[in-house]
């Protein structure tokens, strides 16, 4: 009975394959190999052997390892974390003694310096004062008042990239584009602008206005602004038809189609993708930091450079508690808008 | 036989008019095969026929959903062309089939969209309608037999029937001249189906509007039409008051076979 049916079936387009063939299997081989060859290239092998030898020296199955040794000091260094600020008084001007800052104090600290004597020849002990202000929590404020302004640099930034993305990403969704020319510029606009990674324009920003917050928020919003362009129009793009084509036929035009049958239609997915942007400018902006456009990234980059590590950790932890924080946030936030 | 266009014109004012309307799509379809007749003012006129007679094409140029590559039509005293559509638009309001309500607003905002192309610019970016014009659709919504409540809820929140209600509540909103209802209720169970267009034919007669309605049920056709426009194949093959729809003219429509005792159930 197969026999009979078999040879019906075998050249019409009316039959169901099976899903693998000899092409998925030779697909696998090839992209395999290439794999093995790309892991030699990054040397996966060292990274597996390093790594090994770190996971058994923490079971003390082995003696200590490179990569162990290397975490163990840099961590150890980190903390404790330096909370409070110590300024030597005499380099300070404009100090009151009588009218301190809060929680501030002054500290003596007697030094003794052993002083060749020309005459006797003998080292003579000289004792010296030093003053130092101490503010039990100024670094810590310090610290906090730089992370402020890294979430500035990360608002701004969004709120740029949003200003700037809308209109293009109503140019750049082929159904809205008021010509295919202007649609192709949109496109190209703003592939380009994601083209370009935050830390490279930040780069070439902070030569051009300077150290500060203005080039990492420059940075971060045009970067961002490439992102919320691609990502705006495609759901412009997707939007279902139906409530569209009512207004239409009532003789709307195409802006008031736009607010009225497609904004409420992706709204929700507006919110997700700017609350995901302002999350990651927060988390960028402490990188674009580094190459001195402002905020919490460029006093790390100062204290890394200065070997000193219990203030990088002291930024460290803020760091985490603020990232932390804001994606609870903005979780909450997203379930309020949604 | 006189032609229905002459017909029309002898008596009252017409408020819609097809002259020899052809339209081919691109993929070969004849969807209209030269299309006259005309409408005159606040007649229920039901388009009845198969699907893909070319019926939602007809109702679609009448808007310029679709724009036909021959013949002319005339909508409330202008000539369909480009440069007119936009006013034809705002004097002619279309019911779907699938409703095409944006889902995520609430009722009172779908409602009021009913006149976004008739409010200044800033209005319909807002969305700040008018006072008079809030209060105009808040008794709409009551006058569809919708509650108070329903006005704040979520469109998709809606069953069906009570979506087209929506539905039709936004096509009255500014007094069309001309409404046009592409198988309203093509997507409802049969009772509801009935009461949807109950209350379509009284809302257009306490407005004296014009409707022009497809659809694809034969008993409902004969239950609430003025008068029939059966379309096969991109062609009228009949044009008469419901009672003139008899077996010979259901055959020409649907073709032979058609069990037309469907229709005696329905009466």
């Amino acid at each position: 009975m197969i026999r009979a049916i078999r040879p019906r079936f075998r050249d019409t387009a009316a039959r169901l394959d099976p899903p693998y063939d000899w092409r998925t299997a030779l697909a696998v081989l090839v992209v395999g190999f290439c794999l093995i060859l790309s892991g030699q290239r990054v040397e996966l092998d060292r990274f597996t052997a390093l790594t090994g030898e770190a996971i058994l020296a923490q079971l003390g199955l082995a003696e200590e390892s490179q990569v162990g040794r290397g975490l163990g000091r840099m961590i150890q260094s980190l903390f404790p974390i330096a909370v409070e600020e110590r300024r030597e008084l005499a380099r300070l001007s404009e100090i009151d003694r009588e009218n301190l800052p809060w929680l501030a104090r002054i500290e003596r600290v007697e030094t003794t310096r052993y002083e060749l004597d020309r005459q006797t020849l003998q080292l003579v002990p000289i004792v010296e004062t030093k003053e130092y202000l101490v503010e039990p929590f100024g670094y810590l404020l310090r610290v906090l008042g730089k992370m402020l302004e890294t979430l500035e640099i990360a608002l701004w930034a969004t709120i740029l990239s949003v200003l700037l993305s809308a209109p293009l990403a109503i140019l750049a969704a082929a159904n809205y584009t008021p010509h295919r020319s202007v649609y192709l510029a949109a496109r190209g606009l703003v592939s380009f602008l994601r083209a370009i990674p935050e830390l490279v324009s930040a780069l070439f920003l902070v030569l051009a206005f300077g150290f500060g917050p203005i080039a990492g928020i420059l940075a971060l919003g045009l970067h961002a602004a490439g992102f919320l362009g691609k990502f705006y129009a495609e759901d412009i793009e997707a939007a279902d038809k139906k409530p569209q084509e009512a207004l239409l036929a009532l003789g709307a035009s195409k802006l008031r189609v736009l607010r009225s049958a497609v904004l409420p239609q992706v709204a929700p997915s507006y919110v997700a993708y700017t609350l995901y942007i302002l999350d990651r400018n927060v988390r960028m902006a402490t990188v674009v930091g580094l190459v001195g456009a402002g905020g919490i990234g460029q006093e790390l980059k100062g204290r890394y450079d200065l070997f000193e590590y219990d203030h990088v950790g002291t930024i460290l932890v803020v760091i985490f508690v603020t990232v932390f924080l804001l994606d609870q946030l903005s979780a909450r936030l997203r379930a309020r808008l949604l | 036989m006189t032609s229905p266009v002459d017909q029309a014109t002898v008596g009252e004012r017409v408020v819609l008019a097809f002259h020899d309307v052809r339209k081919t799509f691109p993929d070969g379809t004849k969807a209209l095969d030269g299309v006259s007749f005309a409408v005159p003012r606040g007649q229920f006129c039901v388009l009845l026929g198969p699907s893909g007679s070319g019926k939602s094409t007809l109702l679609r140029c009448v808007n310029g959903l679709v724009a036909p590559d021959a013949g002319t039509i005339e909508v409330i005293g202008r000539r369909s062309s480009p440069r007119t559509l936009p006013e034809i638009r705002r004097r002619v309001a279309m019911v779907h089939q699938h409703f095409n309500l944006v889902e995520r607003a609430p009722v009172g905002i779908n409602v009021l969209t009913g006149a976004i192309a008739q409010v200044p610019a800033w209005r319909a970016l807002l969305h700040w309608f008018p006072e008079p014009l809030r209060n105009k659709a808040v008794a709409l919504v009551l006058r569809v037999g919708l509650e108070p409540q329903h006005l704040h809820r979520r469109v998709g929140e809606l069953s069906g029937g009570q979506q087209q209600r929506v539905g039709i509540a936004r096509a009255f909103l500014c007094d069309p001249d001309l409404l046009l209802a592409d198988e309203p209720v093509a997507s409802l169970d049969p009772t509801t189906a009935q009461d949807i267009l109950s209350l379509l034919r009284e809302a257009a007669r306490e407005r004296s509007a014009t409707v022009l309605c497809s659809l694809h049920q034969p008993e409902l056709a004969v239950r609430f039409a003025d008068r029939i426009l059966g379309l096969r194949a991109g062609r009228i093959v009949f044009d008469g008051p419901p009672e003139r729809l008899d077996d010979a003219a259901l055959a020409r429509i649907y073709g032979h076979g058609f069990p037309t005792d469907r229709l005696e159930l329905a009466a």
